[in-house]
C-alpha cells in the first residue's frame, strides 16, 4: 500500500446527533445546505434543512409530515427551483418547494406500499430530455413519473399478475445521452437486478446476484453506459462494466468483498465517475476507485465480442459507527465533501481529502 | 489485544485446496497449522499468499499466543507478496488532519460557502424566467406504459431466476450470519446473459447542447460538468466520447480548458486538424497558452511541419525551460529537421524519380499512414513505401525509434510527454494506417498510369535499385518529367525534393519558377503543367495559404477536369477556410473519381456532421452543385480486378494525349450534355451528345449517356440502338445492359429485357436497381405469359412497383386495373404455377366465381401441390370466399374435399396464425354453412373434425 500521506483521508467534519430516525440525507444543489428525511418514535414524518456555518451544521428549517419520508432526490428539478422529490411510507411521491414546504407542488399516490427508493433524471443539467423520477416500492412496482403529468406515471414496470411480488429496494436512472435513450435499473430483494430500457419500453437485461440488492448505481446517469455498482446484502458489491454486452454472458462484472456486513449504498463522486464509497451496516465506509482493464472487450471463442472488468482498489476506509450508515451523499459542488446519515441517530458531514489527485 | 482478530480471512474455509508450492510438506487441506510454521523463518520462506493469511489469522486470533512482532513480521512479508490481500485491510477511525492541513481545508470551505452563497443568491433572482425554460422542454412520455417485469429479452434469463432464492421473512435477517453466507458465496462471480449490444455510439451524443435560455450562472456549470464528463471519458481512454462531450461543453460556453482537452482528445484521434483548429482557438483567446503551443507543436510535427514544430516549441522553453515534454519533443524535432538537411546537402543519395504527389498526399492525409505503421511492422513499412520514394523512409527513422508507448494515459490536464504518445486504444487506428498506406500505394500504382510512360519506367527501375538494396546514390534531378524541357524538369523535380524535406517555401519557389518558365516557352503540354500547379498548391496548404492553394487547384482543375489531386487539396484548402460547402461539394468529386479516398470520406463525415449543425437538417438542399464525374475519369478500387472501364479509360486517356484539342471540345460538349441531364433537359442533352458522337464515334459513355436521354424521352428503340452501339464498343459495359433493359422494358420486350438485367446482375450482382427491376419484370413476364392477353396497343405502362404475388390484393397496382373483370383466367391449371397465375389473377379482381370455377376444376387432392409455397392470409380467405358463395351450393361434398387437403399445404399453419379477424369469421361461417348442408359424402361430425383443424 502506498504512503499514507499520499492516500485520501476521510474526515469527519461535522457530527450532529438527531432526535429522529433519519432514512436519507441529500445536498441541496448549488449551496452548502442540505435535507434530512427521517421519521419521529411517534411515527410522523420530518424533513429538516441544515446549513454549514462556522463548522457547524445549523438548523434552518423543520418541516413535520403525517407519514415518515423514506427518500428524496433532486435529480428532476432545475437549477432556479430545487424541489425536493420524497417518497413515504405511505407510498405517495411529493414534489416539494423548499421554501414553503407545507403544501407539496406535487402529490401523487405512487404506490400500495411504501416508497423505498427514488431517484430522478433531466433535471439539474444531468442528463437531456424529460425530467423524471422514478420510485420503487415494497408493492414490487417501479414507476417512472413526470413531474408535469399528474397521477399517472409515464412508465410502469411491474410483474406480471400472479407472479410474486419482489420488493424493490432501490432503482436508478442512468445512460440519459439524449432526448430518448434512458435506462432504469432496479434492484430487488431476491437479488434481482433488471435494467429497464425506456426508450424502447424493454427489460434489457437481468441477472440476479444471489442476494437483496441495497443499492445500484451508474458512475454517471448521462453518460452512455459505462459502469453499474450494485451493493448487496451480504458484503459483497459487485461493479458491472456496461459497454459491452454479451449474447449469453451479459455484462462483465467484478465482484469485491468488504464491509462484512450489508452494504447500504454506494455512491459516485460526481467530479470522478471512477471513484466511489460504499457505507456498510457496521458503521463503516470504504473509499474505492475502479481500474479499467487494458481493453475492456475482447472477442470470445465465437467471435462475439464479450466485455472484461477491471478492478478496484480500496483507496481507504473508516469505522464512524456501530449502526449502519444508511445513507450517503457526496456535494456535487465541492469536492469531497459528503454527508452520511447512520440508524444511530445522526447526521455526519465529511470531507475526503486529496481526491482531486487521483 | 488485537482489534482485529475474527475479522481476517474472510472465505478460507471455502478454498478447498492449499498447495505450497515451495514446500514440499504440504498441509491438508483446512487442516490446522502446525506450530512450528508460527515461526520467522517458516513465515519468510512462505510464498503462499492464502497460506500466509491463514498463519496470520492464526496470530491474530491468540490461539497459539501473542507475539507482536511476529504478526508485524507477516504482515509486512504479506503485504510485500501481495499489498492488495485483503487480510491487511485494517479498521480506520475517522482522520484528523494536522493543523496547518486543516486549517487550510477550513479555509477552503469556507471560501466555498461564501461563493455558493453568491450563487445561490443569483439563482433565485433569475427564477422568474423560470416559464421560459419550461418551453423549452422535451414532451412528456407517452403515458404509463406498462413493462412487465418477466419480460426478458433473452430465454436465458429463466436459467437465472429459476436459481434465484427465495427472499428472506424480515425477521430472519437478525439471524443473518454475514460471515458464513459470503463465505458461501465468496469465490464464484456470477455473470449472467443477454443480447449482444456494444455501447459505444458516441455518435448518439447531442455534441450540441441549447443553452440559450439558461443564465450565465447555469451555462458555467454545466460547462464545467460536460468537461469533467469529457476529461473521464479521456482517462477510460474513449477519446471519441471524450470530444463529444468537450464539444457539448463548448457549445455552452467556449473556454480555454475545454478547447486544450478537446485538441489533446483529437491528437490521440490522430485528427491533426480538428486538433491544430482547437490549438488555434486557444491561441486566439490566450495567446501564449503552453498546452496549446505544445500541442499545436505535435500536430506540426505530424503534419510534417518540422520548422513551424521548432519555433513553437522553442516559445514553449523560453517560458518554461524546465518543461521535459517539450525539451523532448524539440530534440526528435531536431533530429528530423537535421535529417532533411543532411539529404539536402549531401546533394542525394536517393534516388528520387517520382513526383511529389504520392508523398505529399500521404501528408495530408495526415501523415499517420507512415507514422503508425513503422512501429508496427518495419517490413509493412517497406512494402507500404516502396513506391514513393526512399527518403520517406529515412524521414521516418525519428518515428521508427520512438517505441509504441506501453499505455496511452496522457491526460488532457497534464503536461506529461504525452502528446506523441499513441495509445492502447488506437489499434484500431494502427490497423487504418496499414491499410490506409496500402490504398495509397493502390492510388500510387493507378496513377503512374496517368504519368507519361518515360517517367513509368524511371520510377520501375528507381524500384529496381531500391529494391536490389543499391539504394542509387546519385539523385536524378534531371530525370525527364513528361513533356518538360530539362531545365523545367530540374526544377520541378528539385521542386519536389524540397517539398519532402518539409522545405514549402523554397519548394514553393522552385515551382513558381518552373511555372513561369512554362508559360515562357510556350509549351503544349497540360498536364504537365496541371502536376505542377497541384504541386504549387500543396506547397500553400502547407504554409497555410488557402487562398492561393485554391487559385492554383482551380487552375490545375481547368487543365484537367477532374484530377484528383487538386480537387483534394482545393477541398481540404475550403475546408481550413471554413466554406465547408464548396468543401463538401469537391470531396464528394473526388470519391466520385477515386471511391477509396478515405481522407475525402473522413472529411465528410465530419463536414456532413457540422453543415447538419450549421444549417440543420436541409443542409442538402444549401450545397451547390456537384458535378457529376464522367466515367472516364472514374477510377475503381484496387481489390476489384481491373475492370473493362478502367481499362477503356486508359485507353482512352493515351488516346487523348494524341488529340488533346479535339478532346477539350469534346469533353466541353460532354459536360453540357451532363449538365443537361441533370437539369432535366433530355432534348437538348441529346443534341449535345449526338454531337459529341460526330467528334468520337468510339465513345462508350456517349452511347449510353444518349441511351439514358432517349430513354427518359421514352424513345425506346433509338435507346435500345444506342446501347447496341455501345455493347458493341464495350462488350461488357454495366450501364449498357442496364438500359437497354429498360429499353427492352419500354418495347414490352420482357424476355430480352430480363435477360439483359440477368447480365447486369452476373457482372455485379450488388446493383440493387437491376435486381428490383428484374423482380418487376419477371412479374410482367409471368403476367403477359399468363394472360396471354394479345398486346393491346397501348402507350407506356407507368410501372409501379410490384411486390410480390402473395400482396397484390393489398397492393392495388396497375396490373389489376387492366385484367379487369374480363379478365381470362386459366380454368385448366395442369402445374403448380398455372394454377398461382389463374388464382392470382382472380384475386387480383376479387373475382370469387372465377376462383370458384377455378377450384370446381381442380383435382382436392392436387390443391396442396398446387398451392405450394404460395399459400398466404389473402389466398385463404380468398379461397374461403369463392368455397362459400359459389362452390357450396353447387357442390358441398367437392367444399369438403377441398377443405379437407387445403389444411395440407405448406405453411398452412403459419398462415392460419397470421389471419385477421374477419378472415376467420369468414371461415366459420363456411363451415357454418357446410354443415348446415346435408349430404352423404360427410357427417355432421366429419365437418366439426374438420373445423377443429382450421379454427
Amino acid at each position: 500500500m502506498s504512503s499514507p500521506l499520499s492516500k485520501p483521508q476521510i474526515i469527519a467534519h461535522i457530527q450532529k446527533s438527531l432526535n429522529y430516525t433519519v432514512f436519507d440525507s441529500k445536498w441541496i444543489p448549488c449551496s452548502a445546505k442540505f435535507v434530512c428525511m427521517g421519521n419521529f418514535p411517534k411515527g410522523t414524518g420530518v424533513m429538516q434543512i441544515y446549513e454549514i456555518q462556522h463548522g457547524e451544521a445549523q438548523l434552518i428549517q423543520q418541516v413535520e409530515k403525517p407519514k415518515p419520508i423514506k427518500c428524496g432526490t433532486f435529480g428532476a428539478t432545475s437549477l432556479q427551483q430545487r424541489h425536493i422529490a420524497t417518497g413515504n411510507f405511505d407510498g405517495n411521491l411529493n414534489i416539494w418547494n423548499l421554501e414553503m414546504p407545507e403544501v407539496p407542488v406535487y402529490t401523487v399516490k405512487a404506490h400500495k406500499e411504501i416508497v423505498n427508493c427514488i431517484d430522478g433524471v433531466g433535471g439539474l443539467g444531468i442528463g437531456d430530455g424529460a425530467p423524471e423520477i422514478v420510485t420503487g416500492s415494497r408493492d414490487g412496482t417501479v414507476k417512472v413519473w413526470d413531474p408535469r403529468q399528474k397521477d399517472s406515471p409515464v412508465a410502469n414496470m411491474e410483474p406480471v399478475e400472479g407472479e410474486t411480488k419482489r420488493d424493490c429496494w432501490t432503482v436508478a436512472f442512468g445512460h440519459a445521452i439524449n432526448d430518448q435513450d434512458r435506462c432504469v435499473c432496479a434492484g430487488y430483494d431476491n437479488g434481482d437486478i433488471k435494467l429497464f430500457d425506456l426508450r424502447n419500453m424493454s427489460v434489457r437485461w437481468e441477472t440476479n446476484i444471489k442476494n437483496g440488492i441495497c443499492c445500484v448505481e451508474f458512475d454517471r446517469k448521462d453518460i452512455i453506459m459505462n459502469k453499474l455498482v450494485a451493493t448487496s446484502l451480504e458484503g459483497k458489491f459487485h461493479v458491472f462494466d456496461m459497454r459491452t454486452q454479451h449474447p449469453s454472458k451479459g455484462f462483465a462484472s467484478v465482484s469485491e468483498k468488504a464491509h462484512k456486513s450489508t452494504i447500504w449504498q454506494v455512491r459516485h463522486l460526481p467530479q470522478n465517475r471512477d471513484i466511489f464509497m460504499t457505507t456498510g451496516g457496521a458503521g463503516t465506509l470504504h473509499l474505492w476507485k475502479y481500474e479499467y482493464p487494458a481493453q475492456r472487450s475482447k472477442k470470445d471463442s465465437d467471435g462475439v465480442d464479450v466485455g472484461v472488468a477491471g478492478s478496484v482498489n480500496l483507496l481507504q476506509n473508516v469505522t464512524l459507527s456501530t449502526q449502519p450508515i444508511a445513507s450517503l451523499d457526496w456535494s456535487p459542488d465541492k469536492q469531497g465533501l459528503c454527508v452520511c446519515s447512520g440508524f444511530d441517530q445522526s447526521v455526519r458531514v465529511l470531507i475526503v481529502t486529496k481526491l482531486n489527485v487521483l | 489485544m488485537c482489534p482485529w482478530s475474527g475479522r481476517t480471512t474472510l472465505g478460507m474455509s471455502t478454498n478447498a485446496v492449499f498447495s505450497l508450492q515451495n514446500q514440499s510438506t504440504a498441509v491438508a487441506s483446512g487442516g490446522k497449522i502446525p506450530v512450528e510454521h508460527l515461526d520467522y523463518d517458516y513465515i519468510e520462506t512462505c510464498k503462499d499468499v492464502k497460506y500466509l493469511e491463514r498463519i496470520l489469522k492464526v496470530l491474530r486470533s491468540g490461539e497459539e499466543g501473542i507475539y507482536p512482532p511476529l504478526i508485524k513480521f507477516c504482515e509486512t512479508h504479506l503485504e510485500k507478496l501481495d499489498p492488495r490481500s485483503r487480510a491487511l485491510r485494517k479498521e480506520n477511525y475517522a482522520a484528523t488532519a494536522a493543523k496547518d492541513e486543516w486549517s487550510q481545508i477550513i479555509d477552503e470551505l469556507k471560501m466555498w460557502q461564501r461563493e455558493t452563497k453568491n450563487i445561490e443568491i443569483s439563482l433565485r433572482q433569475q427564477s422568474l424566467f423560470d416559464d421560459l425554460v419550461n418551453r423549452n422542454m422535451p414532451p412528456i412520455r407517452g403515458s404509463n406504459c406498462s413493462v412487465p417485469l418477466n419480460q426478458t429479452s433473452h430465454s436465458k434469463g429463466k436459467g437465472s431466476s429459476s436459481k434465484c432464492t427465495l427472499p428472506r421473512d424480515y425477521r430472519e435477517w437478525d439471524k443473518f450470519d454475514v460471515e458464513k453466507e459470503s463465505e458461501r458465496i465468496d469465490g464464484n462471480v456470477v455473470n449472467n446473459s443477454p443480447p449482444a449490444t456494444i455501447n459505444t455510439g458516441h455518435p448518439k451524443i447531442q455534441i450540441k447542447v441549447d443553452a440559450s435560455l439558461l443564465t450565465q450562472q447555469e451555462k458555467f456549470l454545466l460547462a464545467n460538468h460536460e468537461k469533467d464528463k469529457g476529461n473521464e471519458a479521456f482517462r477510460a481512454n474513449d477519446y471519441e466520447e471524450a470530444v463529444a462531450y468537450y464539444s457539448r461543453s463548448l457549445s455552452i460556453i467556449p473556454t480555454v480548458a475545454a478547447y486544450n482537452n478537446r485538441a489533446q482528445a483529437e491528437l490521440n484521434l490522430k485528427h491533426w486538424h480538428n486538433a491544430m483548429r482547437d490549438c488555434q482557438s486557444v491561441l486566439k483567446l490566450e495567446p501564449g497558452n503552453m498546452k496549446a503551443l505544445l500541442r499545436r507543436a505535435t500536430v506540426h510535427k505530424h503534419m510534417g511541419n518540422v520548422q513551424l514544430a521548432a519555433e513553437d516549441l522553442r516559445t514553449v522553453l523560453m517560458k518554461e525551460p524546465q518543461n521535459a515534454a517539450a525539451t523532448q519533443l524539440l530534440s526528435e524535432v531536431e533530429k528530423k529537421l537535421k535529417e532533411c538537411q543532411l539529404q539536402r546537402q549531401s546533394k542525394g543519395r536517393k534516388i528520387f524519380i517520382q513526383e511529389v504527389e504520392e508523398e505529399d498526399d500521404k501528408s495530408d492525409n495526415e501523415t499517420k499512414a507512415e507514422q503508425t505503421v513503422c512501429p508496427v511492422d518495419p517490413s509493412q513499412q517497406v512494402r507500404g513505401e516502396e513506391s514513393s520514394a526512399a527518403p520517406v523512409e529515412r524521414g521516418d527513422m525519428g518515428n521508427a525509434q520512438k517505441k509504441p508507448h506501453g499505455r496511452g494515459d496522457g491526460r488532457p490536464h497534464s503536461e506529461s510527454s504525452n502528446s506523441h504518445q499513441r495509445s492502447k486504444g488506437g489499434s484500431a487506428e494502427k490497423y487504418k494506417g496499414t491499410q490506409e498506406s496500402n490504398e495509397k500505394l493502390a492510388n500510387g500504382t493507378s496513377k503512374s498510369d496517368s504519368t507519361t510512360s518515360a517517367q513509368a519506367d524511371q520510377s520501375s527501375s528507381g524500384k529496381g535499385t531500391l529494391v536490389g538494396g543499391v539504394a542509387g546514390e546519385a539523385v536524378n534531378l534531371d530525370a525527364p518529367c513528361g513533356a518538360l524541357p530539362p531545365p523545367l524538369a530540374r526544377l520541378k523535380n528539385e521542386g519536389n525534393q524540397l517539398f519532402k524535406n518539409g522545405q514549402f517555401a523554397n519548394a514553393l519557389e522552385k515551382y513558381s519558377h518552373a511555372i513561369q518558365g512554362y508559360t515562357d516557352s510556350g509549351i503544349d503540354s497540360p498536364e504537365d503543367l496541371c502536376i505542377l500547379y497541384s504541386n504549387r498548391a500543396a506547397c500553400y496548404l502547407k504554409d497555410g495559404n488557402c487562398q492561393e492553394c485554391i487559385q492554383d487547384c482551380t487552375s490545375a482543375l481547368e487543365l484537367q477536369p477532374f484530377s484528383l489531386k487538386p480537387l483534394l487539396r482545393r477541398a481540404m484548402a475550403y475546408e481550413s477556410l471554413e466554406r465547408y460547402r464548396t468543401a463538401y461539394v469537391d470531396y464528394k468529386t473526388v470519391l466520385q473519381i477515386d471511391i477509396s479516398v478515405r481522407a475525402a470520406h473522413d472529411s465528410i463525415n465530419r463536414i456532413t456532421r457540422l453543415l447538419i449543425e450549421q444549417d440543420g437538417p436541409e443542409w442538402r438542399e444549401k450545397l451547390p452543385e456537384i458535378p457529376a464525374v464522367p466515367l472516364s475519369a472514374q477510377q475503381h478500387h484496387r481489390e476489384e480486378p481491373p475492370s473493362a472501364e478502367v481499362l477503356q479509360a486508359q485507353a482512352e486517356k493515351t488516346a487523348r494525349d494524341a488529340e488533346r484539342k479535339a478532346e477539350a471540345h469534346f469533353t466541353a460538349l460532354k459536360q453540357e450534355g451532363n449538365d443537361f441531364v441533370k437539369k432535366g433537359q433530355y432534348q437538348n442533352a441529346l443534341g449535345k451528345y449526338t454531337e459529341c458522337l460526330k467528334l468520337k464515334p468510339e465513345e462508350c459513355a456517349i452511347y449510353t449517356n444518349r441511351a439514358l436521354c432517349y430513354l427518359k424521352l421514352e424513345r425506346f428503340s433509338e435507346a435500345k440502338q444506342d446501347c447496341d452501339a455501345a455493347l458493341k464498343l464495350e462488350p461488357t459495359n454495366k450501364k449498357a445492359f442496364y438500359r437497354r433493359a429498360l429499353a427492352n422494358k419500354g418495347l414490352k420486350d420482357y424476355l430480352a429485357c430480363s435477360s439483359d438485367l440477368h447480365e447486369v446482375l452476373q457482372q455485379d450482382p450488388s446493383v440493387q436497381e437491376a435486381e428490383k427491376e428484374l423482380e418487376e419484370v419477371t412479374v410482367l413476364l409471368r403476367q403477359s405469359l399468363a394472360t396471354a392477353s394479345p398486346a393491346q396497343p397501348r402507350k407506356t405502362v407507368p410501372i409501379t412497383e410490384v411486390e410480390s404475388d402473395e400482396e397484390t390484393t393489398a397492393v392495388p397496382n396497375s396490373e389489376s386495373s387492366f385484367i379487369g373483370e374480363d379478365v381470362a383466367v386459366n380454368l385448366r391449371p395442369t402445374n403448380a404455377y398455372e394454377f398461382g397465375q389463374a388464382l392470382n389473377a382472380a384475386c387480383c379482381s376479387r373475382n370469387t366465381a372465377a376462383c370458384a370455377d377455378l377450384l370446381a376444376s381442380t383435382a382436392p387432392d392436387k390443391l396442396p401441390q398446387y398451392l405450394s409455397t404460395k399459400l398466404d392470409g389473402h389466398a385463404i380467405s380468398f379461397i374461403m370466399e369463392a368455397l362459400d358463395s359459389h362452390l357450396l351450393e353447387k357442390d358441398p361434398s367437392l367444399v369438403y374435399q377441398h377443405l379437407s387437403y387445403l389444411h395440407t399445404a405448406e405453411r398452412f399453419s403459419v398462415v392460419l396464425m397470421l389471419l385477421e379477424k374477419d378472415e376467420r369469421h369468414r371461415m366459420t361461417q363456411l363451415f357454418e354453412h357446410l354443415s348446415a348442408v346435408e349430404s352423404t359424402e360427410y357427417t355432421k361430425n366429419d365437418v366439426q373434425n374438420l373445423a377443429k383443424k382450421y379454427i
